[in-house]
């Protein structure tokens, strides 16, 4: 067995100081700004006013020289059936991740590696409790010693599997052959990146961006001052404004449609034999592989603007992996037209039932999905219709918008059984359908208020593992005994 | 139609809840005993005492007798060799089904008021979720944990 330990390519060095740069850089630029403000045109002429300078310079030493010890001190190796990692100056930590444990291994080439032909490689691994824990992520490597990796894992795959069988030589050869079976199953068109970055949700991201921006400046920024040069540019004209709002939508429409275009360049779906792997992005490369075991149920997304193009997102809930990653709902198909969908489902998951026969919610539930509306919109349309009497009025057109959009999530909702998946269809603003299988259902729970009861109607709901915590699909308002139907699909001791 | 499950919890479930109830309408009297005070000393209108001592009232009303009770009568769970099922919900009733094969782990806890009436309340947590069966008589909660961990042993599937 292999001990040679293996270091990280010194670029992680690097990398290691621009991501320290990355944390600090608010602080940073908070304390020099307010320093900025304060110290103005003054006559303290002495070697203080520095302060904030020397300071300055030395936190940058130290992160430079921080980023330089950790990939000193960072080693790992093979060993036992084991990926060992150690690092640490002062506190040395040693993490042992049996290879059992680790469920993928996901590359990230950054404009910083591709030159160089290295990857960041993350290790995830199932398990629960501290999310950073949870994952082991080796900042630099080369794509050998990356492949090597993996080589170590099929091997100890191969290892474990002829502890199982005596007669082993036929089957290993077989599965050797196996592993080289890694075929490409969907690419994405260049003409549906266009239009997913087009329509990309990205622009509230973006926005949302500039909202934290701005509240982390709100201290600094002197409103008093920009209040009255605001009134000065009010008295230019609303036209103005109206145009430079305009203006910023754009630019953050526009920096949505880059980002979206360059983080979903040359999508690709590969098919290996236990496990999916998604390829994607221009000036960073990322690689995420799915084990297929691990996949928890399927989650289709129609927003009501890609929905009239009959295009849609779909998510794989996949269990265990950290919490800290912001990818975890994994998008498998960014965007696809609905008809087209089907088809590469069943070619990744076999077993999938596509097509289904809907239980729908019943007529009489109706007024269900919008009744409980009435409660706060009655109380503001006569608050608008009081207050500002003659066009305050116009907020009853709520009323009838509402109720298009109760029947609307009415007709939506619905509920489909077929051997062992339960596919569930709602509405909430986007469309959701879910496909589940029933042993991958935490629990379901039913549920039904005095209103229901009158009229046999009942809600329900399931949950299942998604990351570290659960994904939850509801249907509301569908027939009492419908409901039951599922609770008894649902309940072990009934099996028919 | 199915039968729902058929054990309720301990009266004494009941009387614990109550007593949780009186010690929040304890904080509200001590309010509205402040506001009071506050509006005698500022010389402010009558109709104030009256609505912080009927608000007072329906308070207690509701969360040392209405509630509790409803709560307690509404309150069922049945642990079945297969499944685990819960009916609770003040208005609206849930009914919910964890099956053993999900069960990952079972706490039992028990507080100093639960402790002092003999009673303690049991988690049932799957990899995604958590259900609690309140103010079981501590040994029954005991058995019952037991139970359950043994029960969901026998059955292994992955995640």
């Amino acid at each position: 067995m292999s001990e040679e330990r293996y270091k990280l390519h010194p670029i992680s060095a690097v990398m290691n100081f621009i991501k320290g740069l990355k944390d600090l850089i608010f602080p940073f630029v908070v304390v020099f700004v307010a320093n900025g403000f304060q110290g103005g045109p003054g006559e303290n002429e002495d070697w203080t006013r520095f302060i904030p300078y020397i300071l300055g310079f030395g936190f940058l030493v130290l992160i430079l020289i921080s980023g330089i010890v950790k990939w000193k001190r960072f080693v790992y190796w093979f060993e036992d059936n084991e990926l060992r990692i150690e690092y640490g100056l002062f506190v040395k930590k040693k993490r042992y991740i049996p290879f059992e444990r680790i469920q993928s291994l996901n590359y990230t080439e950054s404009i910083l590696h591709r030159p160089l032909k290295l990857v960041k490689v993350k290790i995830e691994t199932a398990g629960s409790g501290n999310p950073d824990e949870a994952e082991a992520e080796l900042t630099a490597i080369t794509k050998e010693a990356a492949s090597r990796i993996e080589k170590e894992l099929v091997e100890a795959k191969k290892r474990k599997q002829s502890r199982v069988d005596i007669n082993d030589l036929e089957e290993q050869s077989f599965s050797e052959k196996e592993t080289v079976s890694i075929v490409p199953v969907f690419k994405m068109k260049q003409k549906d990146l266009l239009i997913l970055a087009t329509t990309s949700g990205g622009i509230g991201v973006v926005f949302s961006g500039l909202a934290v921006f701005m509240l982390q400046f709100s201290e600094l920024i002197p409103y008093e001052k920009i209040y009255e040069e605001m009134m000065v540019f009010l008295k230019f004209g609303f036209f103005l404004v109206a145009i430079s709002v305009f203006f910023v939508l754009v630019l953050a429409w526009i920096v949505s449609v880059i980002l979206t275009t360059l983080n979903y360049f040359e999508f690709t779906i590969w098919k290996d034999d236990d496990q999916i792997i998604i390829t994607r992005g221009l000036l960073e490369k990322k690689k995420v592989s799915i084990p297929i075991a691990r996949v928890q149920g399927i989650r289709i997304v129609e927003n009501p603007l890609r929905q009239l193009f009959g295009y849609c997102t779909v998510f794989v809930e996949s269990a265990g992996g950290s919490l800290s990653d912001k990818d975890q709902k994994i998008r498998l198909f960014p965007f696809i037209k609905k008809e087209k969908l089907n088809h590469y489902l069943v070619n990744l998951f076999p077993d999938l039932h596509v097509e289904s026969e809907w239980t729908v919610s019943p007529e009489k539930a109706k007024p269900f999905y919008y009744r409980l509306d009435f409660i706060w919109m009655i109380p503001v349309i006569v608050g608008v219709g009081y207050f500002y009497f003659p066009y305050g009025l116009l907020s009853l057109l709520l009323i009838p918008v509402l109720i298009l959009f109760g029947l609307w999530q009415h007709r939506s909702a619905g509920y489909s059984i077929k051997g062992n998946q339960l596919s569930m269809r709602y509405r909430g603003f986007s469309k959701y359908t879910f496909m589940i299988e029933k042993k991958r259902m935490q629990s379901v729970e039913m549920k039904q208020s005095p209103f229901q009861k009158k009229h046999l109607l009942a809600s329900f709901e399931t949950t299942i593992k998604s990351g570290l915590l659960g994904a939850t699909a509801k249907v509301e308002h569908l027939e009492l005994k419908d409901v039951e139907e599922v609770m008894n699909w649902f309940t072990p001791s009934k099996k028919s | 139609m199915q039968s729902g499950p058929v054990n309720q919890i301990s009266p004494k479930g009941l009387k614990v809840w109550r007593l949780y109830g009186m010690m929040h309408s304890a904080i509200i009297f001590v309010i509205a005993t402040g506001i009071c005070a506050l509006n005698w000393w500022l010389e402010g209108p009558t109709w104030l005492y009256v609505v912080s001592f009927v608000i007072f009232v329906i308070y207690t009303y509701i969360f040392v007798y209405l509630f509790p009770k409803l709560r307690w009568l509404r309150w069922r769970y049945e642990v079945r060799e297969e499944e685990i099922e819960l009916q609770y919900g003040l208005f609206i009733i849930k009914r919910t089904l964890v099956p053993m094969v999900r069960i990952q782990h079972v706490d039992t806890e028990q507080g100093p008021i639960l402790r002092k009436y003999d009673l303690a309340s049991i988690t049932i947590s799957t990899a995604a979720t958590n259900h609690t069966i309140p103010a079981l008589r501590t040994n029954e909660a005991d058995e019952l944990r037991m139970r359950i961990s043994t029960l969901a042993r026998v059955a292994e599937d992955d995640v």
